[in-house]
């Protein structure tokens, strides 16, 4: 239907409220002229007044609603998430900004350091290094909430593709390789078999949940840290484990909630903030798939071995027609 | 295992309003280390749009034949151009559905990943994602494994040249290659897998499954300790060294091997 028409419904039913409520303050006045010394006629002016303004505010009112509903209508295309998802991109662009800034000039700098061999004060290589070391978390830390403004939308279905699981994983540990060797840890990933091959997934999801299990273990690993690619019959599986502390049984039941991290529990300052596992966890099922962990404490009589196990497992093909 | 043989000259068409960045030049410079010829396309003159990038790539595709293209998403300031670089996507594809392309991008996701994972899915044609916060080793490895090209020679430190192709090693003395004899047959086949991977990615192990069917007899895994042991004191003679349980091929926890570039 025309715009134009509910526009000109609009401005009648605004005319004839308008003459309404005139009828109704003028009712004495036409009265007596009416019925020159007798009050008989203001009554039913006063009535006709107030139902021809009822009548007008009516179309007026409905034709305002039917209009916006068509405006709405027509720019449905255009959904809550995507409105959403646009706000986020501007917003991680411009976070991006600055920070690709930063990192330019740090990488210049230590080029130019590198290049002229010059000794400089500890503190401006340390500076270096430092931000060098931060860059990863920012980024993790701007797809957290990235991911976090797509699980809001409850329509949002995993945009499934076929994914090469083996390439995603290798980009994973390729990224993290040098992270770790910085803290002094050795990073390994294999798979088997070791032509993996392809499976039906989302893959940006898969390379998200991977990412928040490696950092986390290179927060919590004291010298290895390994990544492993395995399947079953119908089904893939990450194995993300490292040599850390251990968690505590009582607080195995929490790693998953929104907002929990170990160093929150024993207070001490460390650089998370609990969302990654939260969101790895909420991102697998969303895929089809569980994330669990287990995990062994270090205790005096044991032989010391202790470590955390994260593992995901998801189907090898999410397509709907696969299930039935 | 920066060498110039990595690359072996290959051009890259880098297509990025900011590659006068300290960010780009990073990359740019780490490129051209790795053996690589990074040709930027820059277009003149006051107004610059997003259509010109365009013009001046297909341009480029058919004047300079690059072997891959480094693509930015974001083209400017202008709303119009927010995704000017899946449009360029497009007709790469269009002009040649083979070309690998590796995209700056944080819009890795939504509505608008579709039209790269489409592409991505076309004849023969190689897509990938990069965060351009990515380190530039990062990014020239990703771009490495696109064009999926093997290197002549794989070095390990700077102490042996694996030579694939001619099925031989090498032991580096002050730039001399001397041909390591022992290391042939099952020997050599396991150098193959450890330098491979060591090559594809750092820290990609190769399983006990993978190499025992380089060993034989009963206990293979056994019979493969020996190979390994053998082999690294092959290697190890050649540079007059002894190499260490920890040194150049280790046992993982044992998962399997993995071969670590030695000290000097």
């Amino acid at each position: 239907m025309n715009g134009r028409i509910f526009e000109i419904l609009r401005m009648v039913g605004i005319a004839v409220a308008l003459i309404g409520l005139l009828l109704v303050v003028l009712s004495p006045l036409i009265g007596e002229s009416i019925t020159r010394g007798s009050l008989w006629w203001i009554e039913p002016v006063a009535y006709i007044g107030s139902g021809v303004f009822i009548l007008g505010a009516l179309v007026a009112f409905g034709a305002i609603q039917f209009n916006t509903r068509r405006i709405a209508e027509q720019s449905g295309s255009r959904t809550w998430s995507q409105i959403t998802q646009d706000y986020f991109d501007t917003f991680a662009h411009d976070m991006g900004r600055p920070l690709r800034r930063i990192l330019g000039k740090q990488r210049e700098a230590r080029a130019l350091l590198n290049e002229t061999g010059e000794v400089t004060q500890h503190m401006v290589s340390e500076l270096l290094t430092e931000i060098e070391n931060q860059a990863p978390n920012f980024r993790l830390m701007i797809e957290n909430v990235r991911v976090l403004v797509d699980l809001e939308d409850a329509d949002a279905e995993p945009a499934i593709e076929p994914v090469d699981v083996a390439a995603i994983v290798r980009n994973v540990s390729d990224r993290y390789t040098p992270i770790a060797r910085e803290r002094g840890l050795e990073l390994v990933w294999w798979c088997e078999p070791s032509e993996f091959g392809l499976v039906y997934g989302d893959g940006s999801a898969l390379d998200h949940v991977i990412t928040n299990l490696v950092d986390n273990a290179t927060k919590f690993a004291e010298g290895h840290i390994e990544i492993q690619l395995t399947r079953t019959e119908n089904s893939y599986l990450v194995r993300v484990w490292d040599d850390g502390v251990g968690i505590s049984e009582s607080h195995l039941a929490h790693v998953f909630d929104r907002g929990w991290t170990p160093e929150l529990s024993a207070r001490s300052e460390k650089q998370s903030s609990g969302l990654g596992l939260f969101i790895a966890s909420t991102l697998s099922e969303h895929c089809g798939g569980e994330l669990l962990v287990e995990s062994q404490q270090s205790n005096g009589a044991s032989t010391g071995e202790h470590s955390t196990t994260f593992t995901l497992s998801l189907p090898l093909d999410i397509r709907p027609a696969a299930t039935n | 295992m920066t060498s110039k043989s990595i690359g072996g000259g290959q051009k890259i068409l880098v297509v990025d309003d900011e590659h006068m960045s300290d960010l780009m030049r990073s990359v740019l410079r780490r490129l051209e280390t790795d053996g690589f010829k990074p040709v930027v396309v820059a277009p003149e003159g006051e107004f610059i749009t997003g259509d010109d990038y365009e013009a001046q790539t297909l341009f480029a595709m058919e004047t300079k034949r690059p072997s891959a293209v480094l693509l930015d998403v974001r083209f400017g300031e202008y709303d119009s151009d927010r995704f000017k670089g899946l449009s360029i996507l497009q007709k790469i594809i269009d002009s040649d559905g083979s070309m690998p392309v590796l995209m700056f991008t944080q819009y890795a996701h939504g509505p608008y990943r579709d039209t790269a994972v489409t592409a991505s899915l076309s004849a023969g044609g190689s897509v990938d994602f990069i965060d351009k916060l990515a380190s530039p080793e990062e990014v020239v490895l990703r771009l490495r494994r696109l064009i999926g090209s093997t290197p002549e020679a794989i070095t390990i430190g700077s102490l042996f040249e694996f030579d694939a192709d001619n099925a031989a090693v090498y032991a580096i003395d002050n730039g001399r290659r001397e041909l390591i004899r022992e290391i042939q047959g099952m020997k050599l086949e396991i150098l193959n897998e450890l330098a491979s991977a060591m090559y594809r990615s750092e820290g990609e192990l190769v399983p006990f499954s993978r190499l025992e069917r380089f060993s034989e007899g009963e206990d293979s895994r056994a019979s493969l300790r020996v190979r390994i042991r053998e082999l690294k004191v092959s290697l190890g003679k050649a540079v007059s060294r002894e190499f260490g349980a920890n040194e150049l091929i280790i046992n993982v926890r044992n998962r399997g091997y993995r071969l670590v570039n030695p000290s000097d």
